[in-house]
Parts: structure tokens; C-alpha cells; sequence
């Protein structure tokens, strides 16, 4: 008789092969605008992960039905490249917002100005209706919110859990620090917003979601940032938490492509992680060294974890090298 | 955008039970005379400095400070009774843990604001986050009373509550002056802390650490804070300057 190895959810739940790790790959995130005549150009010269849609409202016209009958071309434009597509909305006006520019082709909006978890119910109900009205995936669409509030943060455990739609918090520290009275120059030691971004890091995780970030100082002064001050933040953002950055220009996108991720040394490693500690496992043993250091169960958790990590990476840039071929 | 909600940089502690100490204040020019009849007031003259407030709030509130009373938690009902006198700017409550507590406050303030010909609604209340559960429940508490015009990290005692032994970088401290702030912007109260280093607080920080705590908390978003001695005023002020 064959013997049947029950698990509860929760146990299946817990195979470290079977975790995202992590859900999305969305290293760099670009700003566009839809105003841009080189809008498609950019997008694909670009290389980013995903194309953060920004529009103004014409004035002296019906700013929605211009918008509806640009945002179809657009959302096109942006994804030549491969990248995933969203677009930017404000809090204050989103019902508006979301009505004019949510078509089928994005993966879902970034919110800006939230003050509550409110917000995101509100979003994600309009959503509700917009999907079935336009011929979108039911629940398909996400909400990332762009922490840029004193009341985002606050409440950052309720926004998350608002919705099962949210995916990413972005920090904008430029914009948080005038919502909490702080210098947005780098003028401090130490990053006055380190327990902040913890805190969003933690908070998004818990949902299965992810937050994207930079490290200090560096998100708050972008324009200063030499090209190896980029990866050294990149590398600091990572090793925080971050999964991304919202690239403030196109110069930072290779090195969040490049730094959002395991190096191919970690993924080596990894993979001689994996190895000796199966090898270990089939002598009895429960842990093994490697050079000097002892490779036990969480460890190993963590190496097929992070190697996956890598993997969907890499899958990832190639997915974009077919696009632009 | 978050504004600087009140200009009150340097909240001046003197003893609510020495006069001559309290007079001498304007030789610092604080923005805020806090007349204590908490730790500064010893047991045995907690009635004296309860009697004398009156006289003192008078004289004070003919100037350009503003007269604040810091009760003791454990008194506060007593203290408020006998602080409530016309000139009165507002109330410290030091070591607020629940909502309840701060609208318990609000009530008696409103009570003797009637009794005494106060203004209604004129008494503002400062609040201390001095404990974990306070801290933890401090946008509820807060948003307890509209009177509520500013919040505070009450460090000595939340501190000694949380039990780190710092020694160089204060990162808890760091911890709880983010979240306080955040509290603090979200509601539109006026942030009250200094970055005070290991060894440098209080009434044993020099002028230039003093300064230096102030400076740094400024830029961390906060506008005022609790100076323990008259000689941290001007530090504290300049510090503040720029919010």
C-alpha cells in the first residue's frame, strides 16, 4: 500500500522551494509621461522593470475623454520594452483618475497621497468596476502605494491589508520628509527615515507584497549620484530589505536591474550551499561547514530561496531582451 | 506639506514651588514656562507650589512666554485644579497610556475653565509619551481632546521603562523619535523632542550638546522641546531656529 504523506496547508505553505522570493521583479521603476512625444523611445531605451505612467490634465477640454483616448496608445508605447505598465494616480481625485486612465495593458496603479487604508478600498472597488466594464482580469489589477505621508506611514499595517490588491510600497523620501517637517537635504549622520523604511519593509512582507526604496542619502539627493555612489545605494537598499527603487532618472536603472538582486557570486554560492548541505543530509548529518562556516537547515532555506531569487531575475531581463528584439 | 504648527521652540521646567527661580526666567527667554509640579517639586512642596500658581501665571501671562503647567501623573487631578487660572496657556500631562485618560483631562479642564472665567476650549494640553503602552497608543491619545497641541517624547522615563543601556548611538531613541514624529505630522501637533546623545541629556548636557541635540532634531522634523535648565534655553533656540 502506498503510504501518503499528509501536510496541512500551513506545512505546504512553508516548503522553501515553494516561496516567492520574491513575488514581483520589479527592480526599477520609471516615471514617464504620457505627454512625452518619445514616450515608446524612452520606455525601451530604458530597460525597466516596470513604466510608472504620469499625465497631466489639459486644460480647456474634457481632461477625461482626452485622456481615454490617449492612455490605450500609451500604455502600448510603454511596454515595448518589456516592462510591466502603471500608471500614477492621486489620491485626491482618483475615482476621476482611475475612470480615464485605467485600459486593459497595465499591471495595476500607484497611489499617491494616501492617508488611510480607506483610500485603497475606495481604489480597489472602482477597480472592481473598471475590470468588468473593460474587459480586464477580475482582480487582476494592483494598488502600489507611494508613501509620501505622515498617515501612510501610520497606518502602513491597515493600508497593506486594505485590499488584496496591494502589491509595493514606494518610498518618496523627498516628498515624506515635507509631509513630516524633516530637511530633505542629506544633512544628518544617520537616515532619519532608517525605522520608517524598516517598518514599510516589514509591513509589505507580511502582506506578500514588497517595498521599494533607496538608501540614504542617496534617496534624497538623486541628481548628485555619480554612477558607483548608485550601486553602492543600490547595494545598501537591497541588503535593507528593498526589492526596487523608483529611479528618479534613466541613470539608475541598470544598477537597480543589476543590484536588486543576487550577484552571480551570491547565486554560486548558493548553489554550493545547496549541494553540500544534500550530501550532508544523506550522511545523517544536520549541518556541514563550508569555508569556515556552518550550513545548517535555515541556511540552506535561505540559499534555494535566494537562488530562485536570482533565477526569476535573470528570466526577468531575458523576458525584456525579447521584447526588444 | 507638513507646517511648523506652533513656534514654541525652548519649554522652560521651573520649580512651581520657588518664585524667586520662576521669576527669573526672562533672563533665558523661553518661549514656554513650564511650572513644574512634577520631579522638580519635592513631596513635602507639592501644596506650596500648588498655592503659589496663581501669582505666577499671572505675572508670566503678562509676557511674551506662555504659561504652561506640568502636573503630575499620579496628582493630575489636584494639579489641574490648581493650575487652572486665567493666563494659563495649557497643561503638560507627562506619561499619558490611554485615550480614556486624556479625555478624563479635557472634561476637568473644561469644568474649571467654567468655574474660573477661563475661555472655553482656551487650555491646551502638551502631551509626554512616557511609557511603552502610551507611546504605542499615541495617536489615539492624541486624538483624544482637540486640545491637544503637541506631543512629546518624555525620553528619561520612557527610556528607563524600554531598559537599553546605550552607549554610543541611542538607536531605540532614534526609533522613538520617528515614530512620535509620525504621530505627531499626522495629526498636525507640534513635535517635541531633542536628539539627546548617551551621558548628554537633561540637566547635565552642555550648551553645545544641547545645541547640537537640538539642531539634529530640527532636522529630524521636530520644532521644540523640554529644556531641563534655564541655561539650555538659548542653545535650544538657536537649534530651532530654523523650523
Amino acid at each position: 500500500m502506498k503510504t501518503q504523506t499528509l501536510r496541512s496547508p500551513s506545512e505546504n505553505a512553508s516548503i522553501a522551494g515553494e516561496k516567492p522570493m520574491p513575488k514581483y521583479i520589479r527592480r526599477s521603476l520609471f516615471p514617464l509621461s504620457i505627454d512625452d512625444p518619445e514616450l515608446g523611445g524612452k520606455a525601451q531605451a530604458s530597460w525597466a522593470d516596470a513604466i510608472v505612467l504620469d499625465f497631466a490634465k489639459k486644460p480647456g477640454c474634457d481632461w477625461q475623454e482626452d485622456l481615454k483616448a490617449r492612455m490605450p496608445a500609451a500604455i502600448h508605447a510603454a511596454a515595448k520594452g518589456g516592462a510591466e505598465v502603471f500608471i500614477r494616480i492621486n489620491r485626491n481625485a482618483a475615482a476621476a483618475e482611475l475612470d480615464a486612465a485605467v485600459f486593459s495593458g497595465i499591471s495595476g496603479v500607484v497611489l499617491k497621497g494616501v492617508t488611510a487604508p480607506a483610500d485603497i478600498v475606495a481604489t480597489a472597488g472602482r477597480l472592481d468596476a473598471l475590470e468588468a466594464g473593460r474587459g480586464i482580469e477580475p482582480g487582476s489589477l494592483e494598488i502600489d502605494v507611494e508613501v509620501d505621508t505622515a498617515g501612510a506611514v501610520w497606518h502602513s499595517l491597515e493600508i497593506a491589508r486594505a485590499s488584496r490588491r496591494f502589491g509595493f510600497f514606494l518610498v518618496n523620501e523627498p516628498a515624506l520628509c515635507r509631509s513630516l517637517g524633516m530637511q530633505s537635504a542629506p544633512a544628518l549622520e544617520f537616515d532619519p527615515l532608517e525605522y520608517i523604511k524598516s517598518q514599510l519593509i516589514a509591513v509589505a512582507t507580511s502582506v506578500g507584497g514588497q517595498a521599494a526604496g533607496m538608501s540614504y542619502p542617496l534617496g534624497l539627493r538623486p541628481e548628485d549620484a555619480g554612477g558607483d555612489a548608485v550601486k553602492a545605494a543600490v547595494r545598501r537598499a537591497r541588503d535593507t530589505g528593498f526589492k526596487g527603487a523608483l529611479c528618479p532618472g534613466a541613470s539608475w536603472i541598470a544598477a537597480c536591474n543589476e543590484g536588486f538582486r543576487p550577484t552571480a557570486e551570491e547565486a554560486d554560492y548558493y548553489v554550493k550551499v545547496i549541494e553540500v548541505f544534500a550530501e550532508g543530509l544523506k550522511r545523517g548529518m544536520a549541518s556541514v561547514p563550508i569555508d569556515g562556516k556552518m550550513i545548517d537547515v535555515p541556511v540552506d532555506v535561505r540559499a534555494k530561496l535566494y537562488l530562485k531569487w536570482a533565477n526569476r531575475a535573470q528570466a526577468r531581463d531575458d523576458e525584456k531582451a525579447r521584447a526588444h528584439e | 506639506m507638513a507646517e511648523t504648527v506652533n513656534p514654541r521652540r525652548s519649554w522652560m521646567i521651573v520649580p512651581a514651588h520657588d518664585p524667586a527661580a520662576v521669576m527669573r526666567y526672562p533672563e533665558r527667554e523661553p518661549d514656554v514656562v513650564v511650572l513644574d509640579l512634577e520631579y522638580s517639586v519635592p513631596p513635602r512642596s507639592k501644596e506650596t507650589a500648588r498655592a503659589g500658581l496663581g501669582a505666577l501665571i499671572n505675572k508670566i501671562g503678562d509676557s511674551q512666554a506662555d504659561a504652561f503647567v506640568r502636573v503630575d501623573r499620579d496628582t493630575r487631578w489636584a494639579d489641574v485644579r490648581a493650575a487652572m487660572r486665567r493666563g494659563i496657556r495649557g497643561i503638560v500631562f507627562p506619561g499619558p497610556d490611554a485615550p480614556e485618560e486624556v479625555v478624563e483631562l479635557d472634561r476637568l479642564i473644561a469644568a474649571m475653565e467654567k468655574e474660573r472665567g477661563v475661555e472655553p476650549g482656551r487650555t491646551e494640553l502638551a502631551l509626554m509619551l512616557e511609557s511603552a503602552k502610551g507611546f504605542w497608543n499615541a495617536a489615539s491619545i492624541a486624538q483624544a481632546s482637540p486640545r491637544v497641541t503637541a506631543l512629546g517624547v518624555g525620553r528619561i522615563d520612557l527610556t528607563m521603562m524600554l531598559g537599553p543601556v546605550p552607549q554610543d548611538e541611542f538607536r531605540l531613541y532614534r526609533f522613538l523619535m520617528t515614530r512620535t514624529l509620525v504621530a505627531a505630522r499626522m495629526l498636525g501637533k507640534q513635535p517635541l523632542g531633542a536628539l539627546w546623545r548617551p551621558g548628554s541629556r537633561g540637566g547635565v548636557a552642555t550648551k553645545d550638546a544641547t545645541a547640537r541635540a537640538a539642531r539634529e532634531a530640527s532636522l529630524m522634523g521636530f520644532t521644540g522641546c523640554v529644556c531641563a535648565t534655564p541655561e539650555q534655553v538659548a542653545p535650544v533656540n538657536e537649534g530651532f531656529a530654523s523650523t
